[in-house]
């Protein structure tokens, strides 16, 4: 015994800090560079001269991912090395974007700037996560309490809808606070939501997996089981509907689906929640007048009945045609019209990136996007614990599945949703959450590699 | 600038995110990579089980032991036994398929196996995430059981007797 782990002792004496640490150092340089590469360029094509004022947008972001970096380096010393440079990468185009797009407001004259505003929240998010990492000494700890996260998620979800502090913008009641400083709580929920998930189906795994009556050939679980996950089920979405928030249900039902096909390995939970999902969308696109236009636009976005109506097509219309114009190698980063487009900078950034860097831009931000989930599954993949792996899944596929309903609505190939592309979109609340989604990934990474020594 | 110079900046500024991504796609590969070696490995001393080298525990004392089951003696199915009655190999891990299953964290779904090899049982090791172990030695190649030797996976320990 004593031998044994003399043996696995040597690897951690030869090399304190593992590759992945140096690695990670080097992509945040490297990325870092990028950035200064895409604020020069929008500077030198916008104002044909290079300002100081670059290093405002440039230099807090990069001292923040440093940070993180650092805090990795003191306490999760084997977290995985490519999810932080990947996540700081999207974060700094949309800061630079951002910023081009504040550019051409101050050209036409305007004051609705959102880059300064960005970077801090950027930075707060970053050391949100950082504190994150450095506090959760052990993410299996989330474990003890998945019934109180899920009823802080619908807490959270339900917020917006109270009086006084709940706020409706562009339809749809999403936010909590004031004019100057809003929330979206729905954002932090879905993190709650997949402990949730997690802690609840890794404790009811087998009797969901193996315990069901045949019907029709195919195994119903216990009404017992699917109880409570039905219960929260229809909480969150009885919440959307009062929200008004389509693309907010399509991601909790999909996260739902997800983590419970994964828990248990049943087609038929896919099966049934599709099918449910398809009525769902049926029956609210005749009930409610705000879907059923989502709809319409989707389906003939070209019309003029649709292109002239308020909340119409106008602002997709603006989107495709933009990305047309940015064709395969884009505009250049300056060259471009993205401030013809509504909500460019937040809900639009992803037509707004396919028109300044073109079809071979938006490939690359999706393959950041592609590693990024395709790191949080590996790490899901690669963990011993069951919570841990459902949690990871749970996470990483959020990420995906935001990004797909929003760069298909955008593209026009689903009906366009109020969610944000993570990381690139201006906001805090998005920010926050999907840094803290990062920041329990690399500590759940951590725990796998140390617990495989 | 100059129409080219912009040009030029606008291709380079692709290229650099394209070559980023590229890079780590390097990274990615050197994981598989890493995989498939080890599953080449386990090919190797897996088919041909009989000729890879055996790692004897203790020395022979010359009787024949002829275990008749599998005892538990630690874990969630301590004190539960097994039969191994005329079995010529016995799975154990986590899937329910296995013919010993076992309830552990800490082991992988197909995670080891004993192969009766002409009269006596062979533990291998199937590429299991946290390892099995033999008397406190992980098994990296085939070994031979010997009376009295306990094996353990994760916190399930459990012996052959007869």
């Amino acid at each position: 015994m004593s031998n044994l782990s003399l043996t696995s002792a040597i690897p951690n004496l030869i090399r304190a800090v593992p590759r992945s640490r140096n690695f990670e150092a080097m992509l945040i340089f490297w990325v870092s560079g990028i950035h200064a590469f895409a604020l020069a360029q929008i500077q030198l094509s916008i104002l044909q001269i290079m300002t100081w004022e670059m290093l405002l947008y440039w230099a807090p972001p990069t001292l923040s991912a440093m940070i993180v970096h650092w805090v990795l380096r003191k306490c999760a010393v084997k977290a995985d090395g490519l999810m932080l440079p990947l996540a700081f990468l999207l974060n700094g185009l949309g800061i630079a974007m951002i910023y081009r797009l504040d550019l051409a407001e101050l050209a036409a004259g305007g004051s609705d700037l959102f880059a300064q505003r960005q970077v801090w929240l950027s930075c707060f998010a970053m050391l949100i996560a950082a504190a994150v990492i450095r506090v959760v000494p052990n993410h299996l700890a989330l474990r003890r309490f998945p019934f109180i996260s899920g009823l802080a998620a619908v807490v959270l979800l339900l917020l917006p809808a109270a009086p006084v502090i709940g706020r409706t913008v562009n339809g749809a009641t999403l936010w909590v606070g004031t004019d100057e400083l809003s929330f979206q709580p729905g954002e932090i929920a879905k993190i709650l939501l997949a402990i949730f998930f997690a802690g609840y189906l890794v404790s009811r795994q087998g009797s969901l997996a193996e315990i069901g009556s045949r019907v029709l050939g195919v195994k119903v679980p216990r009404a017992k089981d699917l109880g409570p996950i039905l219960l929260f089920w229809f909480a969150s979405l009885g919440v959307l509907i009062v929200q008004r928030d389509l693309g907010t249900s399509i991601l909790y039902f999909g996260l739902f689906l997800v983590m419970v096909y994964t828990a248990t390995g049943r087609g038929f939970y896919i099966g049934a929640g599709l099918v449910m999902m398809v009525t769902g969308a049926l029956v609210a696109s005749r009930f409610f007048d705000y879907v059923e236009r989502r709809f319409e636009v989707w389906l003939d976005p070209f019309s003029s009945a649709n292109y002239t109506a308020i909340g119409g097509s106008y602002q997709l219309v603006q989107g495709l045609f933009g990305m047309a114009n940015g064709d395969v190698i884009g505009t250049g980063l300056g060259g471009g019209f993205p401030q013809l487009i509504p909500l460019a900078e937040s809900d639009f950034i992803f037509a707004a990136l396919g028109e300044e860097l073109g079809l071979a831009g938006v490939f690359v931000v999706l393959a950041v996007y592609l590693l990024l989930v395709y790191r949080g599954l590996r790490i899901a993949n690669s963990h011993p614990d069951d919570f841990s792996k459902l949690l990871a899944l749970g996470l990483a596929f959020v990420i995906g599945l935001q990004v797909f309903v929003v760069a298909g609505g955008v593209m026009g190939l689903l009906p366009l949703t109020g969610l944000t592309t993570p990381f690139l979109a201006a906001g805090g609340s998005s920010l926050l959450a999907n840094w803290s989604i990062i920041a329990l990934l690399l500590i759940i990474s951590d725990s796998s590699l140390r617990s495989n020594k | 600038m100059s129409e080219l110079a912009l040009f030029l900046v606008r291709i380079g500024f692709v290229a650099v995110l394209w070559i980023f991504v590229l890079s780590l796609l390097s990274v990615i590969r050197a994981d598989l990579y890493g995989r498939r070696v080890m599953s080449r490995l386990a090919k190797q001393s897996g088919p041909q089980l009989s000729q890879a080298p055996v790692a004897e525990l203790d020395i022979d004392d010359g009787d024949a032991f002829e275990p008749t089951k599998i005892q538990m003696l630690t874990g969630r199915s301590a004190g539960n036994s097994l039969e191994l009655g005329e079995k010529k190999e016995v799975t154990i891990g986590r899937s329910p398929g296995s013919d010993l299953v076992i309830s552990d964290e800490f082991a992988s779904n197909t995670h080891a196996k004993l192969v009766l090899v002409g009269d006596e049982w062979v533990l291998q090791d199937l590429s299991s995430t946290n390892g099995t172990f033999i008397d406190g030695k992980r098994v990296t190649t085939p070994v031979t059981m010997t009376a009295g030797a306990t094996i353990r996976i994760g916190t399930t320990t459990f012996d052959l007797r007869s």
